[in-house]
């Protein structure tokens, strides 16, 4: 095994030690300081930790360093340009999904993920995406009419620029 | 009256840092040179301790310190001092901190914890309270009674009682000989988790200047000041608390739960801040747990259904240190009676030491516990009458002119639990329940509720604002916000309060004890109530420091001045005005003359008249201000599986004014569900050794999107109340309390199977139905 992982993070090339073992949340939040990601669980059951890893979601609490190189990884960091706001981030505000906020950015990047492969993911395939997901305060009714109106704003998105990409 | 910004649905100004990643919750602080504890656990939950054997540990890589309580003496508490940082002789319970190791990773100080050895000699465990109330029971504390405790208290020496409340009204148990009809019961709230998404944690730092600074996962940051400055002898000043963002509460990030423990190791490593932050395991075992109540309850009643008399005996198994647990069981006791009034109460709260973690708050604080005993024994009661148990209830409401069990007398003001009590059923009971089919058994369910704030006479919120030289406010208060929308609801009734726009409103987002005014603690629902009313009379404070300036402008009576948020202007010309932008650090004439004071000011608020319990009889002023509501539900059984499937949930509660819609809605549509896992399947499951089987989000599950009721109605009835701001009241414990109740009334109006106890999981509805069918068949046979 290599002594070095060289992948991206956010656009930026990364290198990190392949020992000791660990895992993408604990290289995300404890070296490169992107503390986005939340530890919830641990165990890859909670979402917390949830980030997009070569195009998929994934729960980095259980994603081996050893998997790591040559990938491209987007956290919630990433989502934003600084200034405007992602529309799924928009969307999610407006519905009132924000409560304490510790699982939005998991949240987020499921719903990323999900949307940029699948704009036209249908109502079951958005569930079971967010079943993944745990959430203490909202109930996950404003959750759920977050993320219908992120996929309805990306589309628009999409169509205001002439069709799919 | 006409409002502005109240009853709007503004978006939280917490919301971009939260969706955008950047808010700091506790575990993403990193301060220079930190070090990273880890705590051992012990094997049993109930054992002497004969060895600890640190040595190996000792020698693990990256390792500064292993500490165990062989020294320490340390008690703590602020209701029982009967806590302790690090067990020492013996352990209580089975997520007690036993020894810990101090190292540069959290993964060096783990694998060091793992090698440290320990000898115990086990003793019996008990983990429910009756068996820990035999006569032959092994004393979990032996220092019972010895203890400092509230002087209100009354621990029993010599036993494993850590506290019995007695409450009576009327002639008390007598008071059955006025019933024609008495029906009782036995019911069971088990132990569950508030599993907050995010884990308790905390980093303390004590200085070379003799000062500790503390960063912490509590809604308590200024008990905790207090308790630190007692517990290492300095002036409450030089303790400083930072509450980051918090990731969900519930109630178990309330009273003091891991600082004293986090403080106790990091005080071996002067000069360096230490963090601990609970694994997923730990903040299960090693935090506050909640319910574990268990109610005998007997109500009397005459023919036509009106309540006569209440007994009520709460055995509660507080865990193994009842400082956090002991206002739940008297909560739960002076509450048991729901929104009823009984002429003659004899109500009983045992608080009983058991082995298992300690109980504290959770959201509800003892209202759902023994109101689920009541609204469940009331419909056994209309069975037993032949009277709809609508009726029974109507008959009994706490309304106006009545009197519950405290002594209390109810006014209007106290809200209009008829009207939601109506709401929900006009929800669901005016239409057909569809009948039996082959897949399904249908039921509806109903259970109206009250709650208290469960405060304390001392208790009272802080508020200081300040106007700055463009006419914004800065508002900088010591309440929490969890999550609930605190802040949202702080910026709104300040806008309104100041008729200043929300938009040039800024409420500080972090709690620091250095710069916030006073919060007892964010607890029992009454942020709105207390906290608002501190805003306005704050507000009221820097308005007329305002016209006191522009009066010397004006050359006029204070008096005869007016404002509205830009102008202080004359009542009879208000052409005669001056903008507040030139009145915020006082008035400065054309030659830099300047006059007047500057444009803040501080208030604070409390709840009126609360008192503590009278020593005789347990009555008193402890509610002061209630919030009444009813829920009702339709649901499924599915036959195959003996799964509930909740079609419907409707909720509706009398708080006086809406402040946010969006927020308020939030609140509810999530408690309700937070109540549905509790009922369905949410119970921390201990063994006969008091070792949690289910430490886990995979083995303790909390309800997901799949699980949310097929649609949620919630409506609010707004009478106003004569304490809060605009008349609003408490709601955010409140829609947790008529869930159990409403589904296990729901559950017999489909099958005809009364529980007493929770949660009702599909295998266990399944076999219910089994051999209820069973049962008829046999007596068919004979």
């Amino acid at each position: 095994m290599a002594e070095y992982i060289a992948f991206t993070v956010n656009g930026t090339e990364r290198t990190v030690a392949a020992r000791p073992a660990r895992f993408l949340l604990d290289i995300l939040r404890d070296e490169l300081h992107l503390t986005g990601a939340k530890r919830g669980c641990d165990n890859g059951t909670c979402g917390t930790c949830v980030v997009v890893l070569d195009g998929r979601a994934v729960k980095s609490c259980i994603i081996p360093v050893e998997k790591l190189d040559g990938t491209t990884v987007l956290t919630i960091e990433g989502l934003s340009d600084g200034k405007m706001l992602h529309p799924i981030q928009q969307a999610l505000i407006e519905a009132g999904a924000v409560q304490c906020g510790f699982c939005i950015p998991g949240i987020a990047m499921e719903l990323y993920a999900l949307f940029e492969t699948e704009l036209d993911a249908t109502e079951d395939r958005i569930r079971r995406a967010l079943n993944r997901h745990l959430c203490r305060c909202t109930g996950y009714e404003a959750i759920w009419e977050g993320a219908l109106l992120a996929q309805q704003q990306m589309k628009s998105k999409v169509e205001k620029r002439g069709g799919h990409k | 009256m006409e409002f502005k910004y109240i009853g709007k649905s503004l978006t939280r100004p917490d919301a971009v840092g939260k969706v955008t990643g950047k808010a700091i919750f506790l575990d993403d602080i990193y301060l220079p040179e930190m070090l990273h504890a880890s705590v051992l656990r012990p094997e049993y939950a109930h054992a002497r301790i004969v060895e600890i054997d640190t040595r190996a540990a000792q020698r693990e890589p990256g390792v500064v310190k292993v500490v165990t309580g062989a020294d320490c003496d340390l008690r703590y508490g602020d209701n029982i001092k009967d806590l302790t940082p690090m067990a020492k002789d013996k352990v209580r319970h089975i997520g007690e901190p036993v020894a810990a190791v101090i190292a540069d990773t959290p993964q060096h100080a783990k694998a060091a914890m793992q090698k440290i050895e320990v000898t115990y000699q086990p003793l019996p465990v008990y983990t429910d309270a009756r068996d820990a109330m035999a006569d032959d029971a092994v004393l979990i504390h032996e220092q019972n009674g010895e203890y400092w405790t509230l002087p209100t208290l009354n621990p029993i020496a010599g036993t494993n009682i850590a506290n019995y409340y007695h409450l009576t009204k009327g002639r008390a148990e007598a008071g059955f000989e006025e019933a024609d009809v008495i029906v009782e019961g036995e019911f069971l709230y088990p132990f569950g988790s508030c599993a907050a998404l995010e884990p308790h944690g905390a980093i303390v730092w004590f200085k070379e200047d003799n000062t500790i600074e503390v960063w912490s996962t509590s809604i308590c940051p200024f008990i905790i000041r207090e308790d630190l400055a007692h517990a290492y002898g300095i002036p409450v000043a030089d303790v400083r608390v930072h509450i980051p963002e918090l990731g969900g509460c519930f109630g178990y990030k309330s009273d003091i739960t891991v600082e004293q423990t986090v403080a106790y190791i990091a005080n071996f490593v002067p000069g360096r801040p230490v963090k601990w932050v609970a694994s997923r395991q730990e903040d299960f075992t090693s935090t506050l747990i909640g319910h574990g109540i268990r109610t005998r309850m007997k109500l009397g009643a005459r023919h036509d259904g009106t309540f006569v008399a209440l007994k009520t005996k709460v055995y509660h198994a507080t865990g193994a240190y009842a400082d956090t647990g002991v206002n739940v069981t008297i909560g739960a006791t002076h509450n048991s009676t729901g929104p009823y009034e009984f002429p003659h109460c004899d109500l009983e709260g045992y608080c009983v030491y058991t082995n298992t973690p300690p109980v504290g708050a959770f959201r509800g604080y003892g209202h759902q516990e023994t109101q689920f005993a009541i609204e469940r024994l009331i419909e056994i009661l209309a069975r037993k009458l032949g009277a709809s148990p609508f009726e029974v209830r109507e008959k009994n409401y706490l309304t106006a002119g009545k009197v519950n069990a405290l002594g209390e007398r109810m006014w209007e003001s106290n809200g209009d639990i008829i009207q939601c009590a109506e709401k929900v059923k006009r929800a669901v009971f005016t239409h057909q329940k569809p009948k039996e089919d082959q897949a399904y058994y249908y039921g509806r369910g109903f259970a109206a509720l009250m709650k208290s704030p469960k405060g304390a006479p001392f208790s009272t919120k802080g508020c200081y604002i300040k106007l700055n030289i463009d006419g914004s406010a800065s508002i900088n208060m010591g309440g929490a916000e969890v999550g609930q929308g605190l802040r949202t609801v702080v910026q709104q009734i300040a806008a309104e309060a100041l008729q200043i726009p929300p938009e040039k409103i800024r409420v500080y987002p972090e709690i620091d004890t250095q710069y916030c005014p006073y919060e007892w603690q964010t607890i029992g629902s009454m942020f709105t109530i207390q906290g608002g009313r501190a805003i306005i009379r704050a507000a009221n404070k820097v308005i007329r420091t305002l016209k006191q300036t522009a009066a010397q402008v004006l050359r006029c009576d204070v008096d005869m001045l007016d404002y509205d948020g830009e102008h202080v202007y004359l009542r009879s010309d208000p052409a005669v005005r001056v903008p507040i932008t030139r009145l915020v650090r006082g008035y400065m004439y054309e030659n830099g003359m300047t006059i007047g004071e500057l444009a803040h000011s501080v208030s604070d608020a409390r709840l009126p008249r609360y008192s503590d319990p009278d020593p005789e009889t347990g009555q008193g002023n402890m509610g002061v201000t209630y919030t009444f509501g009813a829920q009702a539900c339709e649901l499924r059984i599915e036959k195959k599986t003996g799964k509930i499937i909740i079609d419907h949930f409707a909720s509706s509660f009398d708080v006086g004014k809406v402040i946010n819609p969006q927020q308020i809605r939030g609140q509810v549509v999530g408690g309700v569900l937070m109540a549905i896992g509790a009922t369905l399947y949410e119970k921390l499951d201990f063994d006969a050794e008091g070792r949690l089987r289910n430490p886990q989000y995979f083995q303790y599950h909390i309800p997901t999107l799949k699980d949310i009721p097929g649609k949620q109605t919630v409506e609010f009835v707004e009478t106003p109340s004569a304490i809060g701001p605009f008349g609003a009241r408490g709601l955010g414990e409140h829609p947790v309390i008529g869930v159990a109740p409403a589904i296990l009334n729901a559950i017999y109006d489909a099958v005809g199977i009364d529980y007493y106890d929770i949660p009702i999981t599909p295998e266990r509805l399944k076999q219910d139905i089994e051999a209820q069918a069973a049962d008829a068949a046999d007596k068919g046979a004979a």
